[in-house]
């Protein structure tokens, strides 16, 4: 895979467009591992977006956030 | 009003007046202003109360919306005429006032002012708000404000969500429940803001433009539980519901019941029933559903991997196997055609140690015959001549066939056959070729080994030691 994904979404698109490619039947040896290869690291920016949102729910409020921004 | 001019003794000074007619006094053209205004067409405005306030014989307030206030008096007699509750009026609330413009020209120790005298008031009806939102809704509807937050990109899975809604509402609790269900533990940054009064609107404006403004805001909830429309009045606000159409970041509406339906719903870029499908908006993807399905993704893309690799690897295997075994079947032949022919060549040895055993007996045979005849032929010479010449060829026939048999044995001896007969193994490579030292087994690695009744195949496992 030449770049990082711009979103989930995109990144699982992609993926399902190689998961198409590769049922198809149709790749060759070659572009099989690529794309095994390009789908792993889909799979693995995609864990990561969900746990980046698995962790724990933070709370912040916007007033003290705003006051923060001015005292600084 | 009057065209009567005042005459001003003396020069004028400064500029020329301009082409209008005047200078009249001030205080009549008050009064003028006065009964021209009263003469005005009555009429009945609808609006918000701000800046309620009281004398001893009137109230004063102005009466506004998006667009603009007049200011507002009615005498206290005209407002118990109405019959209202002392608490009805007040700040916020929406009215219906009936009266027409008027002027007080002010006193020697007043000022003067204009006002809309109301000579009836009264709340605001649902009908009365209906109205004006249906004209509202026309408006922005024209202007093209519904579709721009509808064509707004909302990510499937936002890390950080904004939320407009009152601290200790319950739409909270509703929200975060909604959050919950799908599985998602990100971000949330609270804009708290009132919901209700005439604070609401402009609160809640500036909510969303500061979290709009936060570029890890990916989308927006506005919430507040149910209410009459007057209790919800606030998102149908014109300046809320214009800013909130032409922001960046999405925003999803949950304001009242299903059956409420505020401006804000319209320009929202979805619209939901409740708080708890606001927050399955916001974040569309369920989280857990989505886990699983990667986890399926990536086992189903090892196997293809592997399945890619190894079905590959077969199939070469296979074609590998084709040529290998073409060479072992002519190799097998070729074996046994040695093996014919080894054999062939022994027998051919064996016959003719046989054949050439039978010619020495019969020449020897010859040679005595011819030995006897010659004694008996000189027998009248001497008995002991003939007797020694018989004893001489009898000898020399024994020690013919004597030499004749050591032959025998020796070749016999030499037979590798026979070395196997007493016993003994001989080692093979599977082209037939003998293997004759323990480096060369080796090498080999596998060796036939062939005894006199047969011969197996062997594998060497051991180094050779040089013993």
């Amino acid at each position: 895979m030449s770049e990082e994904p711009k979103s989930y979404e995109a990144a699982v698109e992609r993926l399902e467009q190689i998961i198409d490619r590769l049922d198809s039947g149709q790749a060759g040896l070659r572009e099989t591992l690529d794309l095994c290869k390009e789908g792993r690291e889909l799979v693995t920016y995609c864990a990561s977006e969900l746990d980046a949102v698995g962790e724990g729910l933070k709370e912040l409020r916007l007033d003290e956030l705003a006051a923060r921004l001015e005292t600084q | 009003m009057g065209q009567e001019s005042i005459p001003i003794p003396g020069e004028p000074s400064g500029a020329a007046d301009p082409k209008l007619p005047g200078p009249f006094a001030v205080g009549r053209y008050a009064r003028k202003l006065q009964e021209w205004l009263r003469g005005r067409a009555r009429v009945l405005l609808i609006g918000e109360v701000t800046g309620l306030g009281r004398s001893r014989v009137q109230v004063y307030f102005e009466l506004r919306d998006g667009e603009g206030a007049v200011p507002c008096a009615m005498w206290l007699s005209d407002l118990e005429r109405m019959g209202l509750d002392e608490r009805t009026l007040r700040d916020g609330a929406e009215v219906v006032v009936g009266g027409g413009p008027d002027y007080y020209p002010g006193g020697p120790q007043s000022s003067p002012g204009f006002t809309f005298r109301a000579t009836h008031l009264r709340l605001a009806g649902e009908g009365d708000l209906l109205a004006r939102l249906e004209q509202l809704r026309r408006q922005l509807e024209a202007e093209g404000l519904f579709d721009l937050q509808k064509q707004l990109r909302r990510p499937r899975l936002p890390r950080t969500i904004g939320v407009v809604t009152g601290e200790r509402g319950a739409a909270r609790q509703d929200f975060l429940a909604g959050l919950e269900r799908r599985g998602w533990r990100g971000t949330v940054i609270w804009g708290f803001a009132p919901v209700q009064d005439r604070h609401a609107a402009p609160a809640i404006t500036r909510a969303l433009q500061d979290l709009a403004a936060r570029p890890e805001v990916e989308a927006i909830v506005v919430t507040r539980g149910g209410g009459s429309l007057a209790d919800l009045w606030a998102f149908c606000d014109e300046t809320l519901c214009r800013t909130t159409a032409m922001l960046r970041v999405p925003v999803i509406s949950a304001v009242g019941h299903e059956r409420d339906r505020t401006l804000i719903d319209e320009v929202a870029a979805v619209a939901c029933s409740t708080p708890t499908h606001a927050a399955e908006a916001a974040v569309p993807l369920d989280c857990r559903e989505a886990r699983e399905s990667l986890d399926r993704c990536a086992a189903a893309l090892g196997r293809t991997a592997a399945a890619a690799v190894g079905d590959r690897t077969r199939h070469l295997a296979a074609l590998a196997r084709g040529p290998a075994r073409a060479l072992q079947r002519e190799r097998f032949v070729l074996n046994q055609s040695i093996r014919e022919l080894r054999a062939a060549a022994e027998r051919r040895v064996g016959e003719r140690a046989d054949y050439q055993r039978r010619i020495a007996l019969v020449v020897l045979g010859r040679a005595g015959r011819r030995a006897a005849g010659a004694a008996a032929a000189a027998v009248g010479e001497s008995g002991h001549r003939a007797a020694a010449l018989e004893r001489a060829g009898q000898a020399a026939v024994r020690r013919r066939r004597d030499a004749l048999a050591g032959n025998g044995v020796a070749l016999r001896a030499h037979d590798p056959e026979r070395t196997l007969e007493r016993g003994y193994a001989r080692a093979e490579r599977d082209d037939g070729e003998p293997v004759t030292t323990a480096a060369a087994a080796a090498a080999a690695g596998r060796v036939r080994l062939r005894f006199a009744d047969g011969a197996l195949g062997a594998t060497v496992e051991d180094e050779a030691d040089g013993e």
